[in-house]
């Protein structure tokens, strides 16, 4: 401690009683493993987010009036564009920095989603969704919805030509809602698309609400993680039921953390160099009606694109309501894949007649039920995430866009279900041949003292 | 050794490994955290001189990786690798077994049992001046402030070349502040974009202009008023048409507001804002209010009777600055 930092505290010690919260925390306890760096990650890039945002937010003109384009971009010089389209142009061509600070931005978003998927999974493979911890597991389902939201949104902010086609998509799914559809789609929008509305309040949504909301749970979730202290893996001598092992605060997880923050950093700072995320200037500005090949979301939103391009043609009149293909990939299904995921902690509690609280990870295949949801859930997930290549893929293999489409259905349909069956079935074998069982309660769980398959 | 006995805060020690320490890791820390701040300084500079994304970029992504491994590294050696047992809490009985239903009975005992093998407590720590340290764990090595102390201004440097890109919200403003739009020659319009003519300007009468071709251009602005008196030393005899037709900057030279309102009784010009008063009938000096300065007086002659600028103000227009 420095002398200057000491004076300081003890000012403020004196005043506010710093030295027994801060010991507190200096020696909050911190389980050793890479993959609990993930929800680390995940925060980071978020820092990094509303740092570059914040920035970008100072050129970004939310607004879809067509301006007389007058910068330097030889491209557009003298062309009538979008004046949001107009302003990233501006901002990456003449603010010195400004590209750089995009690139960031949108890299960090990628970051950002891939490590909340990751942590997610990591949550639910090992089992640190049990009691007590479900209301933070469903908050973390709730962070990942608002990311995947809040990155639509700003994938659809410089209105280019594939940000506006997707927004036409998100107005066609709000629409297609039974009944209330065409009421909820003029809400949002403000009118029929396109209306001038539509930006401004994207910009709100995505600096402002969803962020809001991000950071306000984000601060819940780190509380309850205090609060109910980490989880951790079996560790051979150590009885995670009763106490949490790891490295203190200060200094392992600092060093670790900042570590950490300063990679993430320098390595989308890094990436900003080598590639050209984000890249609109060739994609030109949207015009209604208009759209090029390739037309792809964000790889996070692969999989609601997929359904939507394999589902086959439906379309259910009744008076009155009308239920579409739309409504069935876009809404209903990624419902049911999110609801699969809000349920399981009460399913999996449920099927093995779990009691108490649950501290100690454990291997997935330890418990067949979670083996078989996961690996049916992600396979789906995955599967569908690929079916919203098929224009690509179809180019690249030769194999007409039909049979792919073909392919993609049988696979989605069959795969997932085929493969939750032979993981449960393998975890069953497994769990025969070791002799093991799963427990109901921790204490009585052979996995609690590191005695279990995962560590040995 | 139970838990019970210790301070909440207190850390309970179960391994610790004491790193041998090295003159080599301290030369790594060293070297990084110098080569950090050198990246981030030359981000900062390539930036601002409007170097390439490839050149800028790459700095300062040197910047922070390098000052990871020295965080890294500084830690090293520098404190002991410990593992520490934290209790949890009590657990709470379940729904179930609350209500009395099938559940498994409230876990008893469970604190008072010895709670892991081959745990050791580590005796109090006490801090070197007094007061106890907010950190159980002390360095093991000597204090190496130099070190310390390079590695925390490398951090600030590299801290400070986050703000760098500041300099990129607006342009440099160079000699800008200093102009107006009024060149010699230059026609005096009303907002209408209409000439203005002397005679249209009764005793009295106040009309604000503009230069031809910036109507709107803020700090070009000005009032041309016809005095009911003959004007005084300081106005400028030169730059008056009729006589009695003159111009001045409408805006106020204390805080910038247009100096709107004109008091025919007192040829008093007044500005809403802050009451700076102004007398139009000796070069706009000031009379009263927080305004230092007199309005700039334009540079007012005649082409074809139609007035016209015979040059950009020569005092500074509105409020101080620099």
């Amino acid at each position: 401690m420095t002398p200057l930092f000491a004076l300081l505290f003890d000012a403020l010690d004196s005043r506010l009683g710093l030295r027994r919260p801060g010991r507190t925390v200096a020696n909050k306890v911190f389980p050793h493993h890479w993959s609990f760096l993930l929800g680390e990650v995940a925060l980071f890039s978020f820092v990094v987010l509303v740092a570059t945002g914040t920035f970008l937010t100072f050129f970004y003109r939310p607004s879809t009036e067509l301006v007389t384009y007058a910068g330097s971009s030889p491209l557009y010089r003298g062309v009538q564009l979008p004046e949001a389209f107009a302003s990233v142009i501006r901002l990456s061509e003449e603010v010195p920095g400004g590209l750089m600070m995009r690139r960031i931005h949108r890299a960090a978003s990628h970051l950002f989603i891939a490590s909340t998927v990751l942590h997610m999974l990591r949550i639910l493979l090992t089992g640190a969704f049990r009691k007590p911890r479900e209301p933070n597991y469903h908050i973390g389902l709730l962070l990942l919805t608002l990311a995947l939201a809040e990155g639509f949104v700003g994938y659809s902010l410089p209105y280019d030509s594939l940000a506006g086609t997707g927004i036409r998509i998100a107005y066609s799914e709000l629409l297609s809602f039974p009944v209330i559809g065409d009421q909820l789609a003029f809400w949002v929008f403000g009118g029929e698309f396109p209306t001038g509305d539509l930006i401004p309040r994207f910009f709100v949504f995505h600096v402002m609400l969803i962020p809001g909301l991000i950071i306000a749970l984000i601060g819940v979730h780190l509380a309850l993680l205090v609060r109910q202290r980490h989880t951790q893996f079996p560790r051979r001598g150590i009885d995670g039921h009763r106490m949490v092992v790891g490295k203190p605060l200060w200094p392992a997880q600092f060093q670790e953390s900042t570590t950490l923050i300063l990679w993430i950093g320098g390595l989308l700072t890094a990436s900003a160099v080598l590639i050209p995320w984000s890249d609109i200037t060739l994609l030109g500005p949207y015009i209604p009606g208009e759209v090029g090949n390739n037309a792809q979301p964000d790889w996070f939103l692969f999989w609601v694109d997929g359904m939507l391009r394999i589902l086959p043609p439906v379309e259910v009149d009744l008076p009155g309501v009308t239920i579409s293909g739309p409504f069935i990939a876009g809404i209903v299904l990624p419902t049911l894949v999110f609801g699969a995921l809000i349920a399981y902690p009460f399913l999996e509690r449920k099927v093995y007649r779990l009691r108490g609280e649950w501290h100690v990870l454990s291997n997935p295949l330890e418990i067949p039920l979670r083996a078989a949801m996961s690996i049916g859930t992600f396979s789906f997930v995955l599967i569908v995430s690929a079916a919203a290549t098929n224009d690509i893929l179809s180019r690249l293999t030769g194999i007409p866009i039909e049979g792919l489409t073909r392919f993609f259905r049988l696979t989605a349909v069959f795969v997932p279900p085929l493969l939750a069956f032979l993981l449960y079935w393998y975890s069953k074998r497994r769990l025969a041949r070791t002799g093991l069982r799963v427990a109901s309660a921790e204490v009585d769980a052979d996995t609690r003292l590191g005695a279990g398959s995962l560590r040995t | 050794m139970s838990f019970q006995t210790r301070p909440p805060e207190q850390l309970e020690v179960i391994a610790e490994r004491v790193p041998p320490p090295s003159q080599a890791n301290d030369a790594l820390v060293i070297g990084t955290a110098i080569a950090a701040a050198v990246c981030a300084a030359g981000f900062a500079i390539a930036l601002l001189l409007g170097a390439p994304l490839s050149a800028f970029a790459t700095l300062l992504a040197l910047a922070m990786l390098f000052m990871a491994i020295s965080v890294r590294r500084y830690f090293a050696d520098r404190y002991p690798d410990i593992d520490a047992a934290e209790p949890r809490a009590e657990p709470v009985p379940d729904e179930s077994a609350i209500q009395g239903a099938r559940g498994s009975p409230p876990i008893q005992g469970a604190r008072g049992s010895p709670p892991i093998q081959g745990a050791r407590g580590s005796p109090p720590i006490q801090g070197a001046r007094g007061s106890p340290p907010i950190s159980d764990v002390e360095p093991v090595v000597g204090r190496r402030p130099l070190l310390t102390r390079i590695l925390i201004g490398c951090a600030t440097v590299l801290g400070l070349s986050f703000l760098v890109p500041v300099s990129s919200l607006g342009p440099a403003p160079g000699n800008q502040l200093r102009m107006t739009q009024w060149r010699a020659g230059r026609r005096v319009v009303t907002g209408d974009g209409e000439p203005v003519r002397p005679e249209a300007i009764a005793p009295g009468g106040v009309v604000t202009a503009w230069p031809e071709g910036a109507i709107g251009a803020e700090p070009s602005a000005v009032i041309v008023l016809r005095l009911t008196q003959p004007p005084l030393p300081p106005t400028r005899p030169e730059w008056i048409v009729d006589g009695d037709v003159v111009a001045y900057s409408k805006i106020c030279t204390h805080a910038g507001c247009p100096v709107a309102l004109f008091r025919e009784r007192e040829n008093a010009l007044f500005c809403p804002c802050h009451q700076s008063t102004f007398d139009a009938n000796r070069g706009a000096v000031v009379t009263f209010g927080p305004a230092e300065r007199a309005l700039p007086q334009l540079p007012l002659g005649i082409e074809n009777g139609e007035l016209i600028a015979l040059g950009d103000f020569v005092e500074q227009v509105g409020p101080a600055f620099g």
